[in-house]
């Protein structure tokens, strides 16, 4: 981290080569083909000229007789055409929650908007080397930066990742709405958040985005304090958002703090599942490397699944 | 308790701000700042006013602590538990109770609050203290000495009884400067519970207590305090168909502010109320009583004068004893030749009372041995010693305890063979005709006879001018009783026997002197002759605290039985000491132990008239002259026990300090459990 902080490159501190040495031996596999020209390790939606055979389909009137194998009409005496998986480049879009709520950390560590800022850096990166087009959205009641995606865009989406600020009270289902009118191509969307709504909420506002045909991956990024509510003094809890101040004990609200949020990331867990959503729960004290590692992990299953 | 500084108890106002705050307290200014309250606004919580009362405990220990506190910064202390405290601090205490039980404490309740007084003191001896228990009224009486036994000093107490004594401070306080002075103890104090009569305190006492001595007064006087009382009562004799008729005139004194009108006065002889009268008595002031006169029949009648009620009985009374008058029968022996020669003397003689003097002038040449018979003084008036009387009788009358008067003269010749009788040796006539002649310059006030005349304005002897006398030179037991201006003696007297003479150098009529025209002649007759008669008045009263010496008294020595006025029987042998103190007011009957049926000798006894005197003195200013420092005058009713002032009491106990290390304590024990409280919930 201290190496990156010294680069000149903006953003270069996000791109800790610790953690990318440890992400960098896995395969960042798209979920979904998208459309490209650009050769890469994603599968393409659409079949196309590549070096990986896929499959023979009868020929059709207007096919193009130089797909023809000639081998297996020899064998078969009938048409076929030979299809080939065509590995192309996808739009990785970050769409960043940059919120007041994300301005909180309880303790020395990185606030959520900090470590979300290193996490969506280090799979930009990623992306980067996949040759897929980056770019990046950042929201909190509204959008407030867009960066469309691009294979030159990298260094523009590591600048906002930099200059991010959480200044203003977010409402992440509106913003998500107005953010389904900025993609009409499929692509992979990682959202970062600490989804404070309420799941069916965020739900109605993903799924525009899941219909699209978009790849969407969902990192829920918690403080332990927000998990663990371990508190000792009574205090006034002031909402940074809303400013709204509350009296707490937390010794007579821990428990049943902990049971809510527990059912609320459950909630969640479970419904972005039925959505076919990848959720990931990273607290920021959490390496950052590992938690990658293991989201990556679990996409090359699914991967191997399909 | 009670405070030396109470308006600093306006600080307990302070214990508002706790509770103030207790009340008003919602939550602390710490906040937290959290990303969302969107769970913890579906948790209920219970409400700052409900938990609230779950302080109690805390605000009572901040309202404690501020308590404490305050009371700290009042000084408190315990009065009555001074004297206890300074035992326990200051070191033991030695302690003289000094306890007035004469008769003017009889007065309302002056006893029983001066018992209850000396109670409280004895109540508050520590265990390392020693108390003295000194009764007191003329004379001091140590009842019980230097003990810490509180039961048995109570015991003495109880058992102190009222006198008819009279007030006396003096000697109580130099016994207690005694028994103080003695002490090894490091406190040393004297507590006096009296009623203060001025009467008790001359100021010409010899007391003075040593440095750390303190001296504590307690009054238990009223003020004011109105009494009537008999004090005194004179007699009047006369003569009427050769019985001895006596008219009482009573004194009847109002001490108080307000008048008194028809005050009830009787007079009671030999048990019997003669008569009865009513007076009305300006406030402050006296007034007489005069009785119809009685025929005294007997000797030693019983009588007594009572004036009405009031809060003093004691000097409502008042006793006397009337015997019939007694003579002194005087012989006066002269020359014959001169005429005049007796004449100023038996003149002189004639006007006496007390006694009164039965006088039988004779010549010289016609005086028998017979004639001193019921004799009691013989005058030899300027001439020879009789023919009838040389050879030994006049010394035999003298020897026996008769008197002799030697007059000098110019006829005035003494027989060598006589000279035992003389005082001194005859000179010559001296002349001192030629100036003013002499004077009587020194005399010798001492002796019974010039006694009367000490006193300023008690007769002027200077007046007199002697123009001749006789030299007479004065033996070595021979006693001068006066002298003239050149160193003469005037008067000299010599024992005889029992007897007495006493010669006087110059005439006492006018031929050598003008004495016998001076004013002071007839009282230096009467006392001559009363001395040499030996002549003593039965007195018709005696006061409490005198003693009296039967033997004298009755001028008898035989076994008797005395009845004191509370009917106690007291026998006295012969040969004990006869001396009887008469300590009660009332009538002392003396019976013989061989004649109990005989009429009792009595003597009379009443209160000292100024026990009726019930002015208080300032008992600062008697603790001062004793002291020789101011002290604060407690009463009996509250500051029995304040020994010591309120700042000594508040310093030794040092309560203050006490309270302060609670408060503190107090407060740091809140500081504990707000810190647990505030850790474990912030709003309650």
């Amino acid at each position: 981290m201290a190496a990156s902080e010294q680069s000149s490159m903006p953003g270069a501190r996000f791109v800790d080569p610790k953690i990318l040495m440890r992400v960098g031996n896995l395969e960042l596999l798209a979920k979904t083909v998208v459309d490209g020209f650009i050769n890469g390790l994603h599968r393409a939606p659409f079949f196309g000229a590549s070096i990986d055979f896929a499959e023979h389909r009868g020929y059709v009137p207007g096919d193009d007789i130089r797909r023809v194998d000639w081998r297996l009409y020899a064998r078969t005496d009938r048409y076929y055409i030979k299809q080939y998986e065509a590995d192309t480049n996808t739009n990785f879009t970050i769409l960043f929650d940059v919120s007041k709520s994300m301005n909180f950390t309880s303790g020395d560590g990185p606030t959520k908007l900090e470590y979300g800022s290193f996490l969506a850096a280090c799979l930009g990166y990623l992306a980067t080397r996949q040759r897929d087009r980056v770019g990046i959205l950042t929201f909190d009641q509204n959008i407030v930066t867009h960066v469309p995606p691009s294979a030159k865009h990298f260094n523009q989406v590591l600048h906002v990742l930099d200059r991010a600020a959480a200044e203003r009270p977010g409402q992440l289902s509106v913003a998500l709405h107005q953010v389904a009118e900025h993609f009409n191509r499929r692509g992979i969307l990682l959202l970062i958040s600490d989804f404070y709504d309420e799941p069916d909420a965020i739900l109605d506002a993903i799924k525009p985005l899941r219909f699209l045909g978009n790849d969407v991956i969902v990192f829920h990024i918690l403080d332990p304090q927000e998990i663990s509510f371990d508190y000792q003094d009574a205090a006034a809890f002031e909402d940074l958002e809303s400013r709204e101040q509350i009296p707490v004990v937390p010794d007579s609200f821990r428990e049943e703090y902990r049971r809510l949020v527990q059912a609320h990331i459950e909630t969640l867990r479970r419904k972005f599942s039925e959505q076919r959503i990848d959720y990931a729960q990273i607290t920021t004290t959490e390496p950052l490397d590992r938690a990658l590692f293991s989201y990556l992990s679990s996409r090359g299953k699914l991967m191997r699944v399909r | 308790m009670t405070f030396l500084a109470p308006f600093l108890l306006a600080g307990l106002a302070t214990i508002a701000v706790p509770i103030f705050v207790h009340l008003i307290q919602r939550e602390r200014t710490r906040v937290v700042h959290f990303p969302s309250l969107m769970f913890v606004q579906k948790i209920p919580y219970q409400s700052v006013q409900r938990r609230r009362l779950r302080h109690w405990f805390l605000l009572l220990m901040r309202c404690a602590a501020i308590a404490l506190i305050v009371a700290a910064f009042a000084r408190p202390f315990f009065p009555r538990g001074a004297a206890a405290t300074l035992a326990a601090i200051g070191g033991s205490r030695e302690v003289v109770v000094l306890l007035d039980q004469s008769a003017s404490m009889g007065y309302g309740d002056h006893w029983q609050r001066a018992k209850d007084a000396a109670t409280l003191a004895i109540n508050q001896i520590g265990v390392a203290d020693r108390a003295t228990l000194v009764v007191f009224n003329r004379n001091a009486e140590e009842r019980i000495r230097a003990t810490s036994d509180r039961g048995r000093l109570e015991g003495t107490l109880r058992a102190a009884q009222l006198t008819d004594g009279g007030t006396r401070f003096g000697p109580a306080l130099k016994l207690a400067e005694s028994i103080l002075t003695r002490s090894t103890l490091q406190r040393r104090e004297a507590i006096l519970i009296s009623d203060f009569q001025k009467t008790g305190w001359t100021g010409s006492e010899d007391v003075h207590f040593g440095e750390g001595v303190t001296l504590t007064p307690i009054s238990v006087a009223s003020t004011p305090a109105p009494n009537i009382a008999v004090p005194s009562v004179t007699f009047t004799r006369t003569a009427f168909q050769n019985q001895e008729r006596i008219a009482v005139t009573a004194g009847i004194a109002n001490k108080g502010a307000a008048q008194v009108n028809g005050v009830p006065v009787t007079l009671e002889i030999g048990g019997r109320q003669l008569e009865a009268q009513t007076v009305n008595i300006a406030p402050n002031s006296t007034t007489s009583v005069t009785f119809a006169p009685f025929t005294l029949t007997e000797p030693s009648v019983q009588g007594v004068v009572k004036t009405g009620s009031d809060q003093l009985a004691a000097d409502n009374s008042f006793d006397f004893v009337i015997n019939p008058s007694q003579s002194v029968s005087v012989l006066v022996i002269d020359s014959g030749a001169n005429p005049t020669s007796s004449f100023y003397l038996t003149r002189a003689l004639a006007i006496g009372n007390t006694p009164t003097f039965q006088v039988e002038t004779v010549a010289a040449a016609r005086v028998t041995p017979q004639m001193l018979e019921r004799r009691t003084v013989v005058v030899l008036n300027d001439t020879m010693v009789p023919p009838g009387l040389a050879g030994g009788a006049l010394k035999s009358f003298v020897e026996r305890g008769g008197g002799l008067l030697i007059v000098f003269g110019a006829r005035t010749t003494w027989p060598q063979n006589e000279t035992a009788l003389l005082p001194g040796t005859l000179g010559t006539v001296i002349d001192r005709a030629d100036g003013r002649g002499a004077t009587i310059g020194f005399r010798d006030y001492s002796h019974p006879v010039f006694e009367i005349f000490k006193a300023p304005r008690s007769g002027d002897f200077s007046a007199a001018r002697v123009l001749h006398y006789r030299a007479l030179t004065p033996g070595p037991t021979d006693r001068v009783l006066a002298r003239y201006d050149d160193g003469a003696a005037a008067a000299v007297e010599k024992r005889v026997g029992a007897g007495r003479v006493v010669a006087w150098t110059t005439t006492v009529n006018d031929e050598w002197s003008d004495l016998a025209l001076k004013p002071v002649f007839l009282p230096l007759v009467h006392q001559l002759t009363r001395y040499l008669s030996q002549f003593e008045q039965t007195p018709s009263w005696s006061t409490v605290g005198q003693a009296v010496d039967l033997s004298m008294l009755l001028k008898t020595k035989a076994d008797r039985v005395v009845m004191t006025p509370s009917d106690e029987r007291r026998p006295m042998g012969a040969g004990d000491s006869a001396v009887l103190e008469l300590a009660e007011h009332g009538v002392y009957q003396i019976r013989s132990a061989s004649s109990p049926s005989a009429p009792p000798d009595r003597i009379a006894v009443n209160i000292d008239p100024a026990e009726s005197d019930l002015t208080p003195i300032d008992p600062a200013e008697l603790v001062a002259a004793v002291t020789g420092h101011a002290a604060s005058t407690p009463t009996a009713a509250g500051t029995a026990a304040a020994e010591l002032t309120a700042e000594e009491a508040e310093k030794h106990q040092n309560l203050w300090w006490y309270l302060l290390v609670a408060g503190l304590l107090m407060l740091t024990a809140e500081t504990v459990v707000a810190n647990r409280l505030s850790t474990k919930e912030r709003f309650t």
